[in-house]
């Protein structure tokens, strides 16, 4: 088996992975690149503990193989919490008491990114749709909810 | 370790790989990544060489040809799909309900289909409207209805040097439509019952009438002949043709997948749906 060298971009640098392609991507970030924001619930797809942006969409890492990110850009909880958009919301997390264990967080700070990313001022019911695969066994979501649209409305001065 | 693993750069790479040794193709990789699945830290083995064809530009993107037909690249995820305002409602409205928000970044029309689960989701609507897939191998292309493709369950047309390529729908005249799918639960859900309907209705008379059910049997369920019952027919009429239709389209539906109160939703939705346009229901999605 040969071994393949796979670039792609990791929180902004670039950065390369020699290899197994079939390597899942979580292990790359949590194993080879130390970011253990990056968490492991089901392994199945199904929790979005291991959320991660990849070229702009939330993509599920333990279902990701490496050689499928070849060429793309890839986000981590590690890498948002230096944006500007990504410290709104992990401070309005905090202070809206969204966060209790704390294990779903990292993922669902990635899906609240993207969802303000592309939107302003979502509505309640597209604020639970952008969270609908990351699962909480804690907070019963009404207060992630309302963090997120605290994050919202701070970013936007209101 | 893994038999072994290719990532081609282009789709003539690709079918060169396929051909000389039949690598399994992997596309979103959400079906394949959770089969091969190992554990934490362990990288995932398959029982045949793999090729990563997630990046291959040339099965991208969605089109329309000049007659009309709508052309999904085989590598469209569902995401892109729910969100293209030119695809057919029923198979955008199914992508857009599959999983949820990530599951829709990664998963693709190609693997939904080559997969051939009888719950999957997009089957169903693309044999509604009669699509077609295109499958290319290195000695050339042949294309096969959907229906044709999937001949079971898990079990499919598919030869061990070919890859689907696109997916073709050709425009289907329609003025009523309706998709239903009730899943497993919010987020994630896989089908456990999903039905699309459609109806071209003009001057009162049912030009066309079409139904399938997802998550009914070994594959997805439509019948012309059942659907022959309404074609032709007046909409005052269809009142009294609901029970006829309802039990034919019972009839087709595997008991052993579809318990007894799942069928009897079948039917609700069905009757309701012929109800709606009976009472002169205005164009669009009943919804
Ligand atoms: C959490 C979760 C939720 C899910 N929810 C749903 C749901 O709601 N509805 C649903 O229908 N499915 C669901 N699935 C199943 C899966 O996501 C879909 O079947 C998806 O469309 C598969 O596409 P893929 O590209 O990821 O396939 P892959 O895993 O890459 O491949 C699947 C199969 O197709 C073959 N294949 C892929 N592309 C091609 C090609 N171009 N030519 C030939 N063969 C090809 C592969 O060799 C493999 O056999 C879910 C899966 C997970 C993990
Ligand atoms: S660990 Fe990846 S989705 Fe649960
Ligand atoms: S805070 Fe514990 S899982 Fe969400």
């Amino acid at each position: 088996m040969l071994d393949n060298k796979i670039s792609f971009t990791l929180n902004g640098k670039k950065v390369e992975f020699i290899g197994d392609p079939l390597r899942r991507l979580i292990d790359t970030l949590r194993e080879d690149f130390g970011l253990t924001g990056v968490k492991e619930g089901c392994g199945e797809g199904e929790c979005g503990a291991c959320s991660v942006i990849k070229d702009g969409k939330l993509v599920t890492s333990c279902i990701i193989p490496m050689g499928s990110v070849a060429g793309s850009d890839i986000w981590t909880i590690e890498g948002i919490r230096d944006t500007e958009l990504g410290a709104i919301i992990i401070e309005a997390f905090a202070d809206g008491g969204a966060v209790q264990c704390g294990f779903c967080i990292p993922g669902m700070v990635l899906a609240s990114y993207v969802l303000l990313s592309e939107k302003t001022n979502p509505s309640e019911l597209e604020i639970r749709e952008a969270i609908s695969g990351n699962i909480c066994r804690c907070t019963g979501y009404d207060l992630i909810v309302e963090s997120i649209r605290l994050a919202d409305s701070r970013r936007r001065g209101v | 370790m893994s038999a072994s693993c290719y990532i081609p750069e282009n789709l003539t790479e690709a079918l060169e790989i396929r051909k000389k040794v039949h690598a399994i193709p992997l596309a979103g990789g959400t079906d394949l990544m959770v089969q091969a699945k190992r554990g934490i830290g362990i990288n995932p083995v398959f029982p045949a060489p793999i090729m990563i064809i997630t990046n291959l530009e040339e099965l991208k993107g969605i089109r329309v040809e000049e007659d009309g037909t709508l052309v999904i690249g085989a590598l469209t995820t569902s995401a892109e799909i729910a969100s293209d305002e030119r695809v057919f409602y029923h198979i955008r409205k199914a992508a857009s309900l599959m999983g949820a928000v990530s599951l829709r970044n990664s998963a693709t029309i190609g693997g939904n289909i080559a997969n051939a689960s009888p719950k999957g989701d997009l089957p169903q609507p693309l044999i509604l409207l009669d699509a077609e897939v295109v499958l290319s191998s290195i000695d050339g292309e042949r294309s096969m209805k959907v229906d044709d493709f999937i001949t079971g369950a898990k079990k499919t047309a598919l030869k061990d040097d070919e890859i689907i390529k696109e997916i073709r729908v050709r425009p289907v005249k329609a003025t009523h439509l309706f998709y239903h799918k009730i899943g497993t639960r919010r987020a994630n859900a896989i089908s456990k019952l999903s039905l699309s309907i459609l109806a071209d209705v003009e001057d009162g008379i049912v030009k066309d009438f079409r139904a399938s059910s997802g998550a009914a049997g070994n594959k997805v369920k439509r019948d012309r002949n059942v659907e022959m019952i309404l074609i032709g027919k007046h909409i005052e009429e269809l009142p009294s043709l609901v029970e006829e239709f309802t039990s034919a389209w019972d009839g087709i539906l595997s008991p052993h997948a579809m318990p007894k109160y799942r069928r009897e939703s079948t039917r609700r939705m069905l009757s309701y749906f012929l109800e709606r346009i009976a009472a002169g229901a205005e164009p669009g999605i009943i919804e």
